[in-house]
């Protein structure tokens, strides 16, 4: 497995997608970032908490894993995938591993930076920083995040297999329908949904008063999400013949 | 146990049956040839062999084993599929050393077999800047990254020049000198007929011929001699008292079934004077549209 685990690791660096699609992560993450740290008047502790939690890496990594899986069928590489590795199921699992480790080394990078230029920001404005101590917090809420999503989106790009039909959905889902959900006052649906409501369970300590889930259970809710993906493109990935 | 065996194997899509209750062996240290018409069932047959379409009954095996129970599959098997295809971004380089990070091959193999199919220079380039040419040259080059002892090649000499076509039979011919299995899938019969040991002809999914080159050439009589003597009727009647077949075409006699070694010993046996003694071979193209046309 940590064969497997080591080439769909070494896949994913030895494309430019991969590193133009982090800049772009780390770049919209620190654009948002840097303009709220300028522009706000005033910072209470909560406001200072939630700059950190505008990490873009798991939207991102879950199109990275749509790419690196759909993409096998679209580059039409899954044949010598599967060749050099015949178990198919094994492949799957070091895949979504490997996505979500790619996801969470990810978001370190990018929340780390953030974390850097947000505090170098505030104390220019003579703004309250957080205690390093407090700065775990969103910093193991966001790798979570972009590991699940990282896993989701593997998931995702083996059930749909169009690469442009998956990220098109995907999109879709994070910017029209989890929102819209939450706009109709669908909000007990809306938590649940896999991009926005759930992540936004983990990312979120208060809970916004009951709208999201609590961290534990929108945990859960992911796994059985990303369960579901990875256990429908099993079943087919599987069963499936390449001609 | 041979090193790949096909047993009794049958697959249908639906309603189809592209491969019917096909059976054949590929020896160690010969080059088989795999052929038939476009449709015949190779390409599934070598998808069920590696593991890539589950056959409907029959089996399809390496020593034995299937390509799923292979141990690091790519140190036993080398492939090169027809459709053999690389991320467009990745370089040729890159792409072999996630094959070799994948099958537990050392680094450094990467760099021999670059330098076996004559392909450093572009290595460093991305896949979608390759030729033809050079795109099949690296789906030999991750076939040969395990030094594996059963090389499948389908269509291997689709875009190359006259000299990679060269270099390819050199390859070949050196991998079963080296005590390889190769089976190789093509349609370029004149190639084929230079670079195989042996052949498998198969049409509409069922086996239609196979055996050593030679054999199949001689059609079902198997080898076939013609002659031509200066006591022509003599020479006939010491042949059929000796319970061989004779065909005549014009002044030529032709003597199925039976080697010219040993038409020269009956001749010099009845002091019979000969003007001409040679092997008559149909040409590998002859026997493939023969051998195909029939039952069809």
């Amino acid at each position: 497995m940590s064969a497997l685990l080591r080439a769909e690791l070494l896949k994913l660096r030895t494309t430019r997608t991969f590193v133009a699609l982090a800049a772009v992560t780390l770049g919209l993450s620190l654009t948002v970032l840097v303009l709220r740290a300028l522009l706000q008047a005033d910072f209470s502790e909560d406001d200072v908490r939630s700059l950190f939690y505008f990490d873009f890496s798991g939207l991102f990594i879950a199109l990275l894993g749509i790419m690196g899986m759909a993409g096998e069928w679209r580059h039409k590489t899954i044949t010598s995938t599967i060749l050099a590795a015949p178990d198919r199921l094994r492949l799957l699992t070091a895949k979504t591993l490997s996505y979500a480790v790619a996801g969470a080394v990810l978001s370190l990078v990018v929340t780390v930076t953030m974390m850097v230029v947000a505090s170098v920001i505030l104390s220019a404005r003579d703004e309250a920083t957080l205690p390093l101590a407090d700065l775990a917090d969103p910093l193991w809420r966001n790798l979570l995040v972009a590991a699940l999503l990282g896993a989701f989106g593997v998931g995702i790009g083996g059930v749909v297999r169009d690469q442009v039909a998956a990220i098109v959905g995907v999109m879709l889902l994070t910017l029209v329908v989890e929102p819209t959900l939450s706009i109709v006052g669908a909000q007990e649906v809306a938590r649940f949904g896999p991009l926005n409501g759930a992540p936004g369970g983990i990312i979120d300590p208060s809970g916004s008063d009951g709208d999201l889930l609590a961290p534990g259970v929108a945990v859960l809710v992911m796994l059985g999400w990303i369960g579901l993906a990875f256990g429908a493109t099993a079943a087919t990935l599987r069963r499936r013949d390449l001609v | 146990m041979a090193p790949v065996e096909i047993r009794d194997l049958t697959k249908r899509f639906g309603t189809v049956e592209a491969v019917k209750s096909l059976s054949f062996e590929v020896q160690a240290g010969r080059v088989t040839g795999f052929l038939g018409p476009n449709g015949a069932g190779k390409s599934t047959t070598l998808r069920a062999l590696l593991g890539l379409v589950r056959p409907s009954s029959g089996a399809a095996t390496f020593d034995g084993r299937s390509y799923e129970q292979l141990d690091r599959p790519s140190s036993h098997v080398g492939a090169v599929l027809e459709d053999a295809a690389f991320h467009p971004g990745r370089t040729g380089r890159n792409h072999l050393r996630v094959l070799a990070v994948t099958g537990g091959h050392p680094e450094r193999r990467v760099d021999e077999v670059l330098s076996a199919v004559d392909l450093r220079q572009g290595a460093d380039r991305p896949a979608k800047s390759y030729s033809m040419g050079m795109r099949q040259r690296l789906g030999i080059a991750a076939a040969l990254l395990g030094d594996p002892q059963v090389l499948i090649l389908d269509e291997p000499t689709n875009g190359l020049d006259p000299p990679g076509i060269a270099w390819m039979r050199g390859l070949v011919r050196e991998q079963a000198a080296r005590g390889r299995a190769v089976l190789i899938s093509s349609h370029l019969l004149a190639e084929v007929a230079q670079s195989v040991d042996d052949v498998v002809i198969i049409a509409g999914g069922q086996l239609r011929a196979r055996g050593p080159l030679d054999q199949v050439l001689g059609g079902d009589e198997g080898a076939c001699t013609e002659v031509r003597a200066r006591e022509a009727d003599r020479l006939t009647s010491a042949l059929q008292a000796r319970g061989h077949r004779i065909e005549r075409d014009g002044e030529m006699l032709l003597v199925l079934g039976v080697a010219p070694e040993q038409v020269g010993e009956i001749a010099s046996e009845e002091r019979l004077t000969l003007w001409h003694l040679a092997a008559r071979a149909r040409s590998l193209e002859a026997a493939f549209f023969e051998l195909t046309a029939q039952r069809a």
